[in-house]
């Protein structure tokens, strides 16, 4: 059997040689080239749920990331033949072909697993049993996408967007094979700041932090659409980068970001003994006092969960009202009057010695 | 009469500061308030999907749904591109919909569900030609179609896509600029065409477009017999005699003329020499080869 599938692979392999020639070498990268057919855009179909399939692969995209260095049957070990058979879920944890440097061992992101079965987002408690709507806590690809490179570069203590050649050049006068210093580098660089920028941070928690069929379910507030009310929401609606998203706020300085923990447990850089420490963590408010922290970020405003929070709003609400259309109703009929300067609902009977109602108009200023 | 003049100035710009009053206060409503209604909007919709049976569900689903894009901010780049759920890899482009194609119009742009060695690879296709150069073809003695690019969005037929000369100058510079050729989305499609008095227009243009809005709109109110003719007569360009594979994807004599499509030298050459095509025509499943895989990838 093993002779019959060398045999085989001998022939197909020569087959892909021959008529693929022509493709370029970037294409050859991926073991059995999948980019002969996953290159096409248009690759596409309904699936049975009536979900757009996309199967077109943009190799610009897929190098643009630290997924560079693996090869398609990495991820995808299921894919042996054409027609591929029902696609098999990609298992985030298997091991792949790279050799992590610092430990030699071969790359997984199991330890990643590991600490989000441990976080909020884990799907047991914490003795072992599964929790209530399974199907609502996340994996791997309900927060990720494909990650891309976000390198910066540092020159004469100016920090930019994006490599600097200076750099890669000073590192590939030792590093000169492949793309070494190109990977270490972006790598390296993309990890001094943040992997997103906040607002697709926000958008990610936003899937169920915000779905408001999913809220009730678990009984949470809406945490984004109040964040968004914040200063902080609001900074960064604005395009800043340098303001706290969800992350800066719900991980504890030098944790795991996907450690997210509930504010419940003592750990957690929500909880109350720890929230002053979070805001005063070395990136945000260093020099903070602990009454910073004491306001409620999170408010919704529901009546029967927060009755003073819900009163308070209506009193703000409506002083705001009455004083604003108080004043613009003042105004209206300010103008009203000078439209019709004559006008009265009140008719009195003229004498000889009325004079007519001198108007209010630019003629009476003159 | 300047005194008059002036007074009726005064009293339209006292008019317009009253709308303005009245705008303002409507303005300020919704930022005092809040935007309820529109979140009662989205509630009702959620509700109609929870309700129905599984298909009803469905449906509701793919209704509600709406074409949405997603940003990417790389810093030193911004990545614009159509968001599709629960798709991992980036696309990196924003997908195109053909509006002006009639067949498009009720067969969607993702029509090909057939054969599921094929059935992507049409559909693929589908985004770059339209639906009639495959599956109309001239009638015998009738003057013979030429083929020419048309826009997506206007529906005009256009000169030959720049982009495919840019991908061309990218492959001479392809170590200079590391960038990697990607062909497809020119914002065109390939369409036959006819002389029409002396002037190219598409062979399904605007009359079969206005025929076959007119079918949507009447619909209802035709007897089902009607409606059978009707759909006979929009079809009656259709040939079941659409070319195959090889009729396109060969060294000579092909269906299309790439060369006067604008297709340069390595991109034809690509065209003329598929493997693909060698793929789906001479194996019914074609094994990748694991010769050199590893044994040590472990679960």
């Amino acid at each position: 059997m093993r002779e019959y599938r060398l045999f085989n692979s001998i022939l197909v392999i020569t087959a892909f040689v021959l008529v693929g020639a022509v493709f370029s070498v970037a294409e050859a990268d991926t073991e059995v080239n999948c980019l002969i057919c996953h290159k096409h855009r248009g690759l596409s179909r309904i699936d049975e749920q009536g979900k757009f399939r996309l199967y077109y692969i943009n190799n610009e995209m897929f190098e643009s990331g630290p997924h560079r260095r693996n090869k398609c049957h990495d991820c995808h070990s299921d894919k042996d033949r054409f027609p591929h058979d029902p696609t098999v879920k990609v298992d985030c944890t298997q091991q792949c072909h790279i050799v992590e440097p610092s430990g030699q061992a071969k790359f997984s992101h199991k330890p990643i697993a590991d600490t989000l079965s441990k976080s909020v987002h884990g799907k047991f408690d914490a003795d072992g049993n599964p929790k209530k709507y399974q199907e609502d806590y996340p994996g791997c690809k309900d927060c990720h996408d494909q990650p891309l490179y976000r390198p910066v570069s540092v020159y004469k203590g100016e920090t930019k967007d994006g490599v600097s050649k200076r750099s890669i050049g000073r590192c590939r006068s030792c590093h000169r094979t492949g793309y070494f210093a190109e990977d270490f580098y972006d790598h390296v660089t993309s990890r001094l700041r943040r992997g997103r920028f906040p607002m697709e941070t926000i958008n990610v928690c936003a899937k169920c932090h915000q779905n408001q069929e999913f809220l009730k379910r678990h009984e949470l507030d809406d945490a984004v659409t109040t964040y968004k009310e914040t200063f902080h929401g609001k900074l960064i609606a604005l395009g800043s980068e340098r303001t706290a998203d969800c992350l800066d706020c719900h991980v504890v300085e030098g944790e795991n970001t996907h450690l997210i923990e509930s504010k419940l447990v003592p750990t957690s850089a929500t909880n109350k003994a720890n929230i002053g420490n979070t805001c005063r963590n070395s990136d945000c408010h260093v020099n903070a006092s602990a009454e910073l922290s004491s306001f409620q970020v999170h408010v919704t405003y529901e009546r029967d969960k927060y009755p003073m929070q819900f009163y308070m709003l209506i009193f703000f609400k409506a002083l705001m009202a009455i004083i604003l259309y108080f004043f613009l109703a003042l105004i209206f009929f300010e103008l009203l009057r000078r439209l019709f300067p004559k006008f009265s609902f009140i008719k009195e009977k003229k004498t000889s010695d009325d004079t007519d109602f001198e108007p209010l108009s630019d003629d009476a200023d003159k | 009469m300047v005194k008059l003049l002036k007074k009726l100035v005064f009293k339209l710009y006292v008019i317009c500061l009253m709308l303005f009053t009245v705008w303002y206060g409507h303005f300020m409503y919704p930022l005092i308030f809040g935007f309820e209604g529109k979140e009662e909007a989205g509630e009702s919709l959620k509700e109609i999907i929870r309700t129905g049976s599984e298909e009803e569900t469905m449906f509701s689903r793919l209704i509600a749904e709406q074409t949405e894009t997603s940003q990417t901010d790389l810093g030193y780049r911004v990545i614009d591109e159509s968001y599709i759920e629960g798709r991992f890899h980036h696309i990196g482009f924003t997908l195109q919909h053909d509006n002006t194609n009639v067949c498009i119009r009720c067969h969607g742009s993702v029509p090909h569900d057939g054969s599921k060695e094929t059935r992507s690879f049409l559909n693929q296709h589908a985004f770059y030609l339209a639906c009639e150069t495959c599956h109309s073809r001239p009638r015998a003695g009738a003057e013979t179609w030429t083929f020419n690019w048309y826009d997506k969005v206007t529906g005009k037929i256009t000169g030959n896509p720049r982009a495919l000369v840019e991908i061309e100058e990218m492959f001479t510079h392809e170590h200079e600029t590391e960038q990697y050729p990607t062909y497809g989305n020119y914002g065109v499609k390939i369409a036959p065409t006819q002389n029409d008095s002396g002037i190219r227009k598409l062979l399904h243009g605007e009359k079969e477009m206005a025929l076959a809005e007119r079918y949507i709109a009447e619909q209802e109110l035709l007897e089902p017999d009607q409606k059978t003719a009707m759909k006979e007569v929009l079809h009656r360009k259709v040939s079941k005699d659409h070319p195959q594979c090889r009729e396109c994807h060969n060294q000579e004599d092909r269906y299309l003329p790439f060369e006067k499509l604008g297709y340069p030298p390595t991109r034809l050459r690509e065209l003329v020499n598929v493997p693909v095509v060698n793929m789906i025509q001479k194996y019914q499943k074609f094994h990748f080869p694991t010769l050199l895989e590893s044994d040590e990838i472990e679960k």
